[in-house]
């Protein structure tokens, strides 16, 4: 008797725990990266197929995962089946079409259909590019309210749940984000000349951050959101400078007899990249941001650039070019060739490094656009107003 | 033999008993874990996770829907007012002239038409001071000297809408700074010349054409009086 419980019971909870662990083990997926890379190093879009969804549920992540390295096809073309429900609450899963291994489910609940489905785009994101999705980040962007009125609006990244953060019937020009989406940003000609203020979202508090005689503008804030820099006149020339996220400690980086525009920084926050005219033409200098001297930045094949933009990933850096049109344009971040995107201006990298806010249109009328940068994928964003301009990408 | 027999078939009867229990485990375990792809757990999007944006300007706009959900309600403090100061002159840095203090001219009267002739216009992409252009600049030199001591001169850069905005808003600035620095070699004061630059933001002429463009590349002079 004592040998049968010996042999059998353990016997009989082994394969008890055999069974329950194979279960188990659809809970600890291998991270693997399920697609390719293209010649220039971003990932091939993931074919997958959607169904399941309706209505707005549907069209959203569908759009969502456009920008973060997934592609629609049929499902005779697809390698993962994304399907799901949204009834009282979004519910999602991804299979291997092949396999028909069950790879993730989940229930998402609170807010709205559309933050849930946000949030179940991020999920396929990561499972099967195991990059960091965007279906959730915001962006500051400026809506032209009137003939020289503009002011400063966020909103979802696909443009949706717009607020306007500022009401000053003036001018506001750069929005840029403060970490942690705490605040931002931008300068203001509400008290005559332009100066870059502070603004905390939560209780509207505003501090001046520059206040100089002559021209404050263009604030870029540094990745870490303790240094800002900017272009002042107060020397006689748009010179660029970098201060403490509160303007003290200021610090003149250029010293030129031409006008220095457009700073932006590395994500490591040692380097500024900006244009400059210093030699006779409009070109990209990159200098350090504690000082020293300026190094030119070759962008071959585009005329004039200026805006840039530095990938958080730290590899490129788009920008536009100022030919005979607007041309959304990207280069190494060492510099060399350009290579052209598409038209529009004001090109503001998402935090994936892959999608791209732009504008595009003509003056008093111009639109915020996404662009996938590998697949060139354009999509329009929701519009305010007549006029959307100078899009920044919380990171 | 026949206890032999009896308890051979306990032993099978046991086993059997076994047999059945594993199978009954195993089917429970299965039922647990779930046949049917479930769901491995409930994400609950968390409340607040938005940015409010507090403050008097938290209507949403015209057109748009504001779809946050059950965010809490926007903290409702109004953005505080900052109030202009005079600012001293910062003692001349770099090789320009430093920039003049606008806000200490902020409650005097313009006069647009004064000097509306002598609106000095720009090359594309340039600021420098065209030959053609001096002519203007010493008339306004010798007319803020004989008729307008005591006055002021705000200078306005702009720029037609060929450049990007940021772009153009440092170039209208170099325009302006380039007229003022041309002004006070001709002997006005630069103290007296409060620049600022609107890049494209006010276009003299709304229209696209060659002609438009030119005529919005331009550096305006604005007389101002001091408040009676």
């Amino acid at each position: 008797m004592n040998r049968f419980y010996v042999t059998w019971i353990p016997l009989a909870l082994l394969c008890l725990f055999a069974v329950t662990s194979g279960g188990a083990e659809r809970k600890v997926q291998e991270l693997k990266v399920y697609g390719e890379y293209d010649a220039m190093g971003f990932l091939k879009p993931v074919p997958v197929n959607v169904s399941g969804f309706s209505g707005e549920a549907d069209s959203v992540l569908k759009f969502d995962l456009l920008f973060m390295g997934v592609q629609h096809v049929s499902m005779d073309e697809a390698r993962f089946l994304i399907t799901g429900s949204n009834g009282s609450r979004v519910e999602g899963h991804v299979t291997d079409k092949a396999t028909k291994k069950h790879l993730f489910g989940k229930a998402y609940a609170g807010v709205s259909t559309r933050a849930q489905v946000h949030a179940f785009a991020d999920d396929v994101a990561m499972l099967l590019t195991q990059t960091k999705g965007i279906a959730q980040t915001k962006i500051a962007f400026k809506v032209e309210t009137g003939r020289a009125q503009s002011e400063v609006y966020l909103a979802d990244y696909d443009g949706h749940g717009a607020q306007s953060v500022t009401r000053d019937g003036s001018i506001v020009a750069g929005p840029c984000w403060l970490p942690g989406r705490a605040g931002l940003l931008y300068a203001s000609y509400k008290l005559g000349n332009p100066h870059i203020f502070s603004h905390v979202l939560s209780t509207g508090a505003r501090a001046a951050v520059a206040r100089h005689p002559g021209g404050n503008y263009s604030p870029a804030i540094s990745p870490d959101g303790t240094r800002v820099a900017m272009i002042l006149s107060k020397s006689g020339s748009p010179d660029l400078y970098v201060a403490n996220i509160d303007g003290s400690g200021l610090k003149q980086l250029t010293s030129t007899r031409e006008a220095e525009s457009c700073p932006c920084w590395s994500p490591d926050g040692r380097t500024i990249c900006y244009s400059s005219r210093e030699r006779g033409a409009t070109l990209l200098y990159t200098i350090s941001a504690s000082g020293g001297s300026a190094r030119h930045l070759p962008t071959t094949g585009a005329p004039s650039p200026t805006e840039p933009d530095w990938s958080p990933d730290g590899k490129w850096i788009a920008f536009t070019s100022q030919a005979s049109t607007f041309q959304i344009c990207f280069v190494r971040a060492e510099g060399g060739p350009a290579y052209p995107l598409v038209e529009g201006e004001d090109p503001s990298w998402a935090p994936n490094s892959r999608a791209l806010m732009f504008c595009a249109g003509p003056d008093h009328s111009k639109h915020l656009s996404l662009l996938d940068v590998p697949t060139k994928q354009v999509k329009h964003v929701a519009r305010i107003s007549e006029s959307n301009s100078q899009p920044s990408w919380a990171k | 033999m026949h206890n032999k027999m009896l308890s051979y078939r306990s032993k099978k009867m046991k086993l059997a008993k076994l047999a059945y229990l594993l199978a009954v485990g195993t089917a429970l375990s299965l039922a647990a874990t779930g046949c049917r792809k479930g769901l491995d757990k409930t994400t609950n999007i968390p409340k607040g996770s938005e940015p409010t944006v507090g403050g008097e300007n938290t209507a949403p706009p015209r057109g748009a829907t504001d779809n946050l959900g059950n965010t809490p309600p926007l903290v409702t403090a109004p953005p505080t007012t900052v109030e202009p100061s005079t600012t001293t002159v910062a003692p001349p840095t770099g090789p320009g002239i430093a920039a003049a203090s606008d806000e200490q001219f902020s409650n005097w009267i313009e006069n647009r038409d004064e000097f509306k002739a002598q609106t000095v216009y720009f090359d594309f992409d340039q600021s420098n001071i065209k030959a053609s252009e001096v002519s203007k600049l010493e008339e306004v030199a010798r007319r803020m000297k004989s008729s307008f001591q005591g006055k002021a001169l705000r200078i306005e850069g702009h720029c037609d809408e060929r450049g990007t905005e940021e772009y153009n808003r440092s170039l209208g600035d170099k325009r302006a700074l380039s007229t003022r620095e041309k002004l006070a070699s001709l002997g006005l004061d630069p103290k007296m010349m409060p620049t600022i630059s609107y890049g494209e933001e006010k276009p003299a002429d709304l229209g696209h054409t060659q002609a438009a463009f030119a005529k919005n590349r331009r550096a305006e002079l604005i007389l101002l009086s001091p408040p009676k």
